[in-house]
């Protein structure tokens, strides 16, 4: 930033309370002048993810270069006593990034290096800025990929991955990210740097790695990524299956696990989003549809064609409508983007959207989809179901206009009431999108207050006084005593 | 809540229904060239959305901020073609960048000034010659892109016959005649006759459009469809951006006789791949080429592929760049405004035609070829290696 | 349908007379098959020895999970699963089900089967306090709340006792078949194969587990042929006694001279060897976690006293 600019922004700046004045200053210091701001409508952006939860508003934003500098900065916060909320590219579905209260925001989206690929030990170490899909993109020249496929993968960053345990279509037979992620290093809410896991048979010591996975943000902030490199399956091979019910599809999923098979992805889109989809891609899916069920099996030639055989002979048994297999490598492209994108397609319909993650056992998909469905119509609302069935992780999406009067709380009602109908049936509050703000309150309806008394003990061992993200994941009451304060400043405030 | 900091507020004028239809996924921000360069929420269609939108509806101020995250957006609308929920990007920022534009009278007067030039073709031809007279003493920085060389004449390209009408623009009539050349050889080796509009429908108004110049842009298309309306024969446009805002004409002025104008209005590569059995068999060219997509080709007129499709029995192999069409930081005269961000955003592209290992790049559109010939790339037009094809030459 | 009451407290009378008979003083352990009695150090002398609840107590064939009680001999719990021709990732060398995940150690087929410590999906354990305490979910993808799984497992019962634990199983393989080859590149033969389920070394000899489909396995097998001479063997080879732990890629080029002979696992890194792997100093930032978390899990530290994973 040159000088003028500097004077621009110090005065732009001149309204700001003498206590930020000071945390800027420092922050300053410790990063550059141009990578720690402070407009208002800028921290307004970060107040936000892609989710509808609201939270305060950002204090200064950061946006650190190198792991010395994230460091750097943790120190600061201690020094200032102000809470550090990290974020990536802000496609999180349940609040994780979003400031409560006004913590400094650490955007990791500079640090963005792929540092090396090792294809001796099928591993490479990436910032956690990278993206999701450019990392698969710059290894398939290898032979590798990254397996976690999370619908956003176009944009969502491997940190954010690791903060949120992403899951993906694939995870079906490769496993979440936590199975993917063989080190990291990590900069502590204390300030402290350290690297938990190995590059080796991942069994020695104990699992720091994988307790930081999936912890939110709420452990500290992942500064290198040990990834695992899958090798590419040299044959692929796509189905799509077209029902005329919902439970048909259903049907079908349970009956190819328990014939045995575990394919590299199923799911499953009913037919109000796949509507939607197939106005953004034109993929051919068959709009007449209830449910449109795309299978994809991996592998060796010879396999995949015996699994794709037995996956079409349990769809005819079920009354599938149709089948199709991905004859081209552009087609089976553009059948995936139209799953990958199909919650973003919503706004063709309503400009809202509340989109869930729960997981419930295979066998009750068929009865807990039924359930949702009866009780959005109570709401009088929209439904759209795409969902990784092959796990049983729901992805029910209410979609809405908020500028009408009363509807928002209509769908927050509808919500609850479908989280609770997933835990009844033997679920869980989350599959891969995390607790964040948005599931706190459920915690209680799934654990007892011993459980979460353990869960708060790991919290403590890394970050006592609650300086990580505080406010996440943890019910309120639970942990950072605090929290009701985090939610006292307000949005739409300019300054 | 009253707003504290720096800035006035501004009335932005946005549809707001159009402004409602995002729905903050995200899913465009690997799409933005300033939001892939930076990382920067602010710098990618959801931040500027979201800050339309607290402008808008909230009244946030125009900080500084603010405007620095409206004023580096390219417009390439990638972002666009690319959002699931089809949200019209180009309907918000256009407005924005008019809003903008109004706010501050020096700027808006400047830019006309500057633009001005554009749809007087002589002074052009003479600033052109002038730019490459100083570009070659070294006197203009390399960054800036300005051409080595001028077009070789600065007389009106002759008629060959009245089928179609070639739109020749402005800047390129000016720096890039030889493309204009190559064309109209190319489609008379079709038996097509072409008349060049030349002086008679001298600017488009596209730079101005973006500019956020409204009116200017459209004295300026109702000065080029009256020029071009004395029949209706096609119009085949070698500039994408020309090509991209003709064809929108129809919006932006909103009238009958607008839309039926548009509706004539072909890019070159989309018209004559309808006609490739109309051009003689050829030796294709020993040459690995890749195509870099001007982004008003991609992603507004979304006719990229039938330059694909034109090149290929003239080119021994055609290679594509592994970015899916992201921008390459031209954006019409945004690279002489945002130099910085505009080199950044060209490494990426750089990068992407390196990897794809091909001898020749071509870009139907001058501006990318301008912006990406002066990070050293060989660039050429397809219309010229088509034209080479045709002559018997090697690449 | 919809209740406030916890979902995953559970109400079976022996975890709670487990956790009874576990109470709140009092250095206490408890004993599996003694398989890896000695690991991570020697057991503080008077510290008392029992034992945790028996039974497979519910298998969900279609669900691809089963609910086990800890004290469950890995024998007895593969034997229900192959009913229904599904397998679980733990190794099979005698012990039981908690002890196993206590321990952490992963199957010889770890490239087929996966890591162990990806297959527990929830975990019930006894507290240092002698409370019941429930982490994780009983469906196969979860990510709510901390994954206290992954921190109990591979940490020898220091802090918590397991009582239950529910896993992921996987459908047995179509066909399984072990091959050795002669003075083949083991690193070689590793990149060669898609999906080995395993690939050991031991200087000499590489082993190979191939498994799948029989068209697969077939197709794999003369894939090896191209790297070299295999033959097809009943069994992997015995495996030494120590275990150390490198990249991959040192495992394939081991030095007998430090480990004495040995059987290294390509592709994992590990490795069985004769003497025992010399300790590094550990990370002081992350002793100091791992310590902190110890006097926060079990202050008064009774739970597995002497032992340090």
């Amino acid at each position: 930033m040159g000088f003028v600019e500097s004077v621009r922004v110090r005065i732009a700046e001149r309204k700001v309370p003498p206590a930020d004045r000071a945390l800027l200053r420092d922050l300053r210091r410790a990063l550059a002048h141009d990578r720690v701001r402070f407009d208002a409508a800028e921290r307004a952006l970060f107040a936000h993810d892609a989710s509808f939860d609201e939270g305060g508003v950002s204090g200064p934003i950061c946006f650190p270069v190198s792991t010395a500098e994230v460091q750097a900065l943790t120190r600061v916060a201690i020094d200032h006593g102000r809470a550090i909320v990290p974020r990536g590219a802000g496609t999180g579905l349940a609040g994780g990034a979003i400031p409560l209260g006004a913590p400094i925001v650490v955007s990791l989206m500079k640090m963005n290096r792929i540092l090396e690929i090792d294809g001796d030990n099928r591993v490479a170490w990436v910032e956690p800025g990278v993206v999701n899909l450019d990392l698969s993109n710059q290894l398939r020249p290898l032979g590798y990929h990254f397996a976690p496929d999370p619908s956003s993968q176009q944009v969502c960053t491997i940190g954010g991955n690791v903060a949120n345990n992403s899951g993906g279509p694939h995870c079906l037979a490769y496993g979440v990210t936590d199975a993917h992620i063989a080190a990291l290093e990590v900069v502590l809410p204390s300030g402290e740097v350290a690297v938990f896991g190995e590059i080796g048979p991942d069994e020695t010591g104990l699992d720091l790695r994988g307790a930081f996975v999936g912890s939110e943000g709420t452990l500290g902030i992942a500064t290198k990524v040990a990834v695992r490199l899958t090798k590419n399956p040299p044959a692929v091979r796509t189905l799509l299956l077209a029902f005329s019910a919902m439970r048909d599809a259903a049907q079908t999923v349970s009956d190819i696990v328990a014939a045995g098979m575990v394919p590299a992805a199923m799911e499953v889109m009913d037919q109000k989003i796949t509507n939607a989809a197939e106005n953004f891609v034109g993929a051919g899916y068959p709009r007449d549809a209830a449910a449109i069920l795309l299978a994809e099996v991996e592998g060796l030639e010879g396999g995949i064609a015996i699994d794709a055989r037995r996956i079409e002979e349990i769809g005819q048994r079920n009354h599938a409508t149709s089948v199709r297999r991905a004859e081209t490598e552009e087609e089976r492209a553009l059948l995936w983007k139209g799953r990958k994108t199909a919650f973003g397609a919503v706004a063709q319909i309503k400009p809202d959207y509340y989109l869930h993650d729960t997981v419930v056992p295979r066998s009750s998909l068929a009865a807990v989809l039924e359930e949702i469905y009866a009780i959005a119509e109570r709401h009088d609302l929209v439904v759209m179901n795409v969902f990784h069935a092959g796990d049983g992780n729901l992805h029910p999406l209410l979609i809405f206009d908020a500028r009408v009067p009363g509807e928002i709380d209509r769908v927050h009602r509808a919500g609850d009431e479908i989280v609770r109908a997933s835990l009844a049936a033997g679920g869980v509050l989350s599959g891969e999108h995390g607790i964040g703000v948005e599931k706190q309150g459920f915690m209680e309806e799934l654990f007892s207050a011993d459980d979460l008394e353990h869960q708060n003990r790991l919290r403590e061992t890394f970050d006592p006084i609650c300086r990580a993200n505080p406010g996440k994941v943890m019910p309120i009451g639970h942990s950072c005593a605090d929290i009701q304060a985090l939610r006292s400043v307000p949005t739409g405030v300019w300054g | 809540m009253k707003a504290v900091s720096a800035g006035e507020s501004l009335r932005l004028g946005i549809d707001p229904d159009a402004l409602n239809k995002c729905v903050q996924c995200g899913l465009c921000l690997p799409h933005c060239p300033t939001f892939r360069a930076t990382g920067d929420e602010s710098f990618s269609p959801r931040g500027r959305i979201a800050l339309m939108r607290a402008v808008q509806n909230d009244g946030a101020p125009i900080t500084r901020d603010v405007e620095r995250a409206f004023e580096t957006c390219v417009q390439c609308r990638g972002c666009e073609t690319n959002c699931p929920s089809q949200v019209p990007y180009g309907e918000l920022i256009e407005p924005t960048r008019e809003a903008l534009a109004q706010r501050s009278r020096w700027r808006s007067r400047l830019f006309e000034t500057l633009l001005g030039f554009l749809a007087r073709p002589a002074w052009l031809r003479a600033g052109a010659g002038t730019a490459v007279a100083l570009r070659r003493m070294g006197l203009v920085p390399r960054r800036l892109g300005v051409p080595e060389n001028t077009a070789d004449s600065n007389a009106p390209i002759p008629a060959t016959g009245d089928d179609v009408f070639l739109f020749t623009g402005c800047i390129m009539d000016a720096w890039q005649r030889d493309v204009h050349d190559a064309a109209t050889r190319v489609l008379s080796a079709a038996g097509v006759g072409v008349q060049a509009t030349g002086d008679a429908a001298p600017c488009c108004g596209a730079l101005h459009r973006h500019a956020g110049l409204s009116s200017t842009s459209e004295t300026h298309a109702e000065h080029v469809i009256r020029a071009l309306s004395t029949d209706d024969r096609p119009i085949l446009v070698d500039s994408a951006g020309c090509g991209a805002a003709m064809k929108e004409y129809g919006q932006w002025l909103g009238t009958e006789e607008a839309r039926a104008f548009s509706a004539r209005v072909f890019d070159i590569h989309e018209w004559l791949s309808e006609q490739l059995d109309r051009l003689p068999r050829v030796e294709p060219l020993d040459v690995k080429l890749a195509v870099q997509d001007p982004c008003h080709l991609r992603h507004v007129q979304k006719v990229h592929l039938a330059t694909r499709t034109a090149l290929a029995p003239f080119v021994r192999e055609l290679v594509e760049l592994d970015d899916e069409g992201l921008c390459c930081g031209a954006g019409g005269i945004y690279f002489v405004l945002e130099p910085e961000l505009a080199g950044t955003i060209r490494e990426r592209k750089c990068g992407a035609i390196e990897r794809a290992g091909a001898d020749v790049v071509v870009s139907a559109n001058p501006g990318c070829s301008m912006h990406l010939a002066a990070a050293g790339l060989e660039v050429c037009h397809p219309m010229q290696i088509i034209d080479r094809a045709l002559a018997g030459r090697t690449g | 349908m919809s209740t406030n009451a916890p979902r995953l407290a559970t109400d079976d009378p022996v975890l709670f007379a487990f956790a009874e008979e576990v109470g709140s003083d009092g250095a206490i352990a408890v004993a599996g098959g003694r398989t890896r009695w000695s690991q991570g150090g020697a057991l503080a002398e008077g510290t008392r020895v029992v034992e945790a609840p028996r039974g497979v107590v519910e298998y969900k064939p279609a669900e691809m999970t089963v609910c086990v009680r800890a004290g469950t001999p890995v024998a007895e719990l593969e034997a229900a699963l192959g009913e229904a021709g599904q397998r679980s990732a733990l190794p099979n060398r005698g012990g039981t089900v908690g002890g196993a995940i206590a321990v952490g150690e992963n199957h010889v087929d770890r490239l087929g089967r996966g890591a162990i410590r990806d297959s527990v999906l929830q975990v019930r354990y006894v507290s240092a306090e002698g409370r019941l305490v429930a982490s994780g979910g009983p469906v196969v993808k979860n990510v709510s709340g901390f994954n206290l799984p992954r921190l109990l497992t591979g940490s020898l019962g220091t802090f918590g006792l397991f009582a239950e634990l529910i896993l992921r199983t996987n459908p047995r393989p179509e066909v399984s078949r072990w091959l050795r080859g002669q003075g083949v590149d083991p690193a070689a033969t590793f990149d060669g194969l898609l999906r080995a389920a395993a690939v050991l070394w031991d200087g000499e000899s590489t082993w190979v587990h191939l498994e799948g489909h029989g068209v697969d396995v077939d197709e794999q097998s003369r894939a090896l042929d191209r790297i070299g001479q295999f033959e097809p063997v009943e069994e992997p080879p015995p495996l030494p006694p120590e275990s150390w732990s490198m990249s991959p890629a040192q495992a394939a080029r081991v030095d007998r001279e430090k480990t004495g002979d040995f059987v290294a696992s390509i592709g994992v890194g590990r490795v069985w060897a004769q003497k025992p792997q010399p300790l590094a100093a550990p990370d002081p930032v992350v002793r100091g976690l791992c310590e902190r978390a110890k006097a926060i899990f079990d202050p008064t530290g009774r739970l597995n006293p002497g032992r340090q994973p």
